[in-house]
């Protein structure tokens, strides 16, 4: 911890040091602009419950040195949730009666020619956004992900990290990103709390009272907390493509070791789960290119776990007098398990746009045996000289068991509409209607039909 | 009396080869009055006005070089500020959208589409030759104008035709119908061209849709010529900066 902590020390400085140099050459001013977003919802089902409050303000400050660096930050101020007072105490907490929160989403520093003509770094919180399909990308795997809004897909929050990029000429580059310490994925809340949470199967008459857990955190070192990555991207014959490799850490935890215990009551137990992070090597390709006026990409990630993931189950606290019973099962095997999207899209004569993907295995399924199929299509209208967007076909199509499709799909349906009232307002208005059965994270969202208002301004 | 109808056809068809190729010329020169510089950037003032006369203002920073490679910048509205593309030769067209940051590659489907909401498509901006880009017939003059029809090459075109007027003297575009498939005449443009140094420069074009009575009005201003860009500006890189 201690060398990597003198590594960005001496980096930072060097950073610094050419920074306040090329400052002399500075034309562009800092540069501050942002955008506030309302997002209300509320559930179709009476009594109509508020299902979610966002007040967002995105503030970005960004300023230009020349053609020579940058320094770009993007922090979100918001008001999220709803209050969830419960005694007159609370009421003395403003955190409770009005939550919110402060987010550095981003906030790095970038030089261009760096020490070579060819070679641009950029130090500091970033986004590092690979592959090229549309917002559902396998192979993007560096950057936490960030599931708070399951309806927001392929959000991810910003790395502390050091990227290189070297320019082999304009067709060809190599990139190489350090992220010097584990960040893991942040949960959905709200309701969409258990989206990601797998059902228990529990033996009958048997009732589970409480759930505790603890997170096994990977030590802060070179060896347990870093993820490294590079990717070689290229130009050719009319095609981009890029091949990737990423060292890390998958960013949701497994279940290694659960202890049953008794509870008071003779049908219940407790359940105490350890939860860890697993290494894992992961291999990536992706491209895009254009056929017949209509765009096309694809994108494959190989995950290789760096071990076999074995989950024991711990019986012995509710037969105290036998000796230690514990069943051990693998819940993650030590082999390549494949997640890839095929894409495209086209732009219609009459100014309408269709979008289609289709992505085998979603960004928290992991293992061969429990990716599913997922289906994404959006087509949009655009009227009144482009102020109105009509969106009648957006959604999804999820099939999680292909023997049993009636019992194993979820269906997302969620027409919309955009109308910008100025240049930099947007109104929208949304209705995301969820069918399904099965144990798939859609399916569990089948009670959540919902209304969507959106107001945006930019400024 | 054969023998005269004969006579008129040859002369007729005579006439007509000659005019094309007349017009294979106009176009060569015009090439040479639009594309001559080496390099050239500047700013756009694009303004939007509706049948209603409401204008909505946008505005722009562009760099290109040759016919065939342009960097095109959005700086306002504040909701289209960063918005970039990027098109280099063989059709080849990338988006930036600083929300996603990264680029994306646009299909050539694109092309007949609006550009940014204003009335000019993506085959409209496209920095392409005249030569390359169509087949000419000189129809005939008008004052100190050439008239000129021209058939668009590429099947993939969202027009059957346009009519141009050239100013004869200089050679620069002041006038174009475009008509669509059905051959129905769709949009106007008109421009002014303004001599910078030794080259004319469309300080504005003033795109009309018919069909909509919608107006864009692109103004090109702090225009330089041949300040040495070189090839490096126009890569992915430069795109995402």
């Amino acid at each position: 911890m201690r060398h990597t902590g003198a590594g960005f020390g001496i980096m930072i400085l060097i950073l610094l040091f050419s920074l306040t140099g090329r400052a002399q050459d500075e034309k562009d001013k800092l540069k501050l602009s942002g955008q506030f977003m309302t997002d209300q919802r509320f559930l179709l089902q009476k009594p109509n419950d508020w299902a979610w409050n966002e007040n967002r303000l995105t503030l970005k400050l960004s300023k230009k040195f020349a053609d020579k660096a940058k320094f770009h930050s993007e922090v979100w101020l918001r008001n999220i949730g709803l209050p969830q007072y419960n005694s007159m105490a609370d009421l003395y907490n403003k955190g409770i009666i009005d939550p919110y929160n402060l987010e550095i989403r981003e906030a790095y520093v970038q030089l261009y020619g760096f020490l070579s003509k060819n070679l641009d770094i950029k130090i500091g919180r970033q986004r590092i956004a690979w592959g090229t399909a549309d917002m559902l990308n396998p192979t993007d795997n560096l950057n936490p992900y960030d599931y708070e809004d399951v309806l927001d897909f392929g959000r991810h929050r910003g790395s502390d990290a050091i990227t290189l990029d070297y320019y082999f000429n304009a067709d060809f580059s190599l990139q190489g990103v350090f992220i010097p310490f584990f960040q893991p994925d942040n949960l959905p809340v709200g309701i969409f709390a258990n989206a990601l949470i797998p059902e228990y199967d529990l033996p009958p008459d048997i009732v589970l009272d409480e759930l505790t857990d603890e997170t096994i955190r990977p030590r802060y070192n070179l060896a347990e907390s870093t993820t490294a990555g590079t990717k070689f991207r290229g130009f050719a014959g009319g095609i981009d493509f890029s091949l990737s490799y990423v060292w890390g850490r998958d960013g949701l935890p497994f279940s290694i070791y659960n202890t049953f215990s008794p509870n008071d009551s003779l049908t219940a137990i407790n359940i105490h789960s350890e939860l860890a992070f697993t290494r894992e090597h992961i291999f990536g390709a992706d491209m895009a290119t254009t056929i017949g006026g209509a765009g096309l990409w694809a994108e494959v990630a190989g995950f290789l776990p760096d071990h076999e993931v074995i989950m024991t189950n711990d019986f012995s606290p509710l037969f105290p007098s036998l000796p230690p019973v514990k069943q051990d099962s693998v819940v993650l095997k030590k082999q390549m398990y494949v997640k890839f999207v095929v894409g495209m899209d086209y732009h219609f004569a009459n100014g309408s746009y269709l979008n289609f993907q289709y992505l085998h295995g979603y960004a928290s399924e992991r293992g061969a045996e429990n990716l599913n199929d997922y289906f994404f299509i959006t087509y949009d209208m655009k009227f009144f000289e482009e102020r109105l967007k009509v969106m009648p076909v957006a959604g999804a199509f999820i099939v999680s068991d292909w023997k049993d499709v009636n019992n194993n799909y979820a269906i997302i349906y969620a027409p919309t509409i955009t109308y910008m009232a100025t240049d930099n307002a947007e109104i929208s208005l949304s209705a995301p209607l969820f069918f399904g059965k099965g144990n798939n994270i859609f399916s569990r969202l089948t009670d959540y039909d919902m209304l969507m208002f959106r107001f945006k301004y930019s400024f | 009396m054969k023998r005269i109808k004969l006579l008129l056809i040859s002369t007729v068809l005579m006439v007509q080869g000659t005019m094309a190729q007349d017009a294979g010329e106009i176009l060569k020169k015009m090439d040479e009055v639009l594309y001559s510089s080496k390099d050239m950037m500047g700013k756009n003032r694009i303004v939007l006005i509706d049948k209603n006369g409401k204008e909505k203002i946008r505005e722009a920073i562009f760099k290109q070089k040759g016919n065939d490679k342009r960097l095109f910048r959005f700086t306002k509205p504040a909701s289209q500020d960063g918005i970039s593309t990027l098109s280099l030769p063989n059709d080849v067209m990338y988006l930036y959208l600083p929300s996603f940051g990264k680029e994306r590659r646009i299909s050539s489907g694109v092309k007949s589409q609006k550009f940014a909401g204003t009335d000019f498509t993506y085959e409209d901006m496209e920095a392409k030759t005249f030569v390359e880009k169509y087949t000419g017939t000189l129809l005939g003059e008008e004052g100190d104008l050439l008239v000129l029809e021209l058939i668009p090459k590429s099947p993939k075109s969202g027009y059957s035709k346009l009519i141009t007027k050239v100013n004869k003297e200089h050679y620069y575009p002041v006038y174009t119908e475009y008509y669509d498939k059905g051959g129905n005449k769709i949009k106007i443009a008109k421009y002014t061209f303004k001599k910078i140094g030794k080259y004319w420069n469309s300080e504005v074009i003033e795109m009309t849709d018919l069909k909509k009575n919608h107006t864009t009005k692109m103004i090109m201003y702090d225009v330089k010529y041949d300040t040495g860009l070189n090839d490096d500006e126009f890569t992915v890189r430069k795109l995402k900066q």
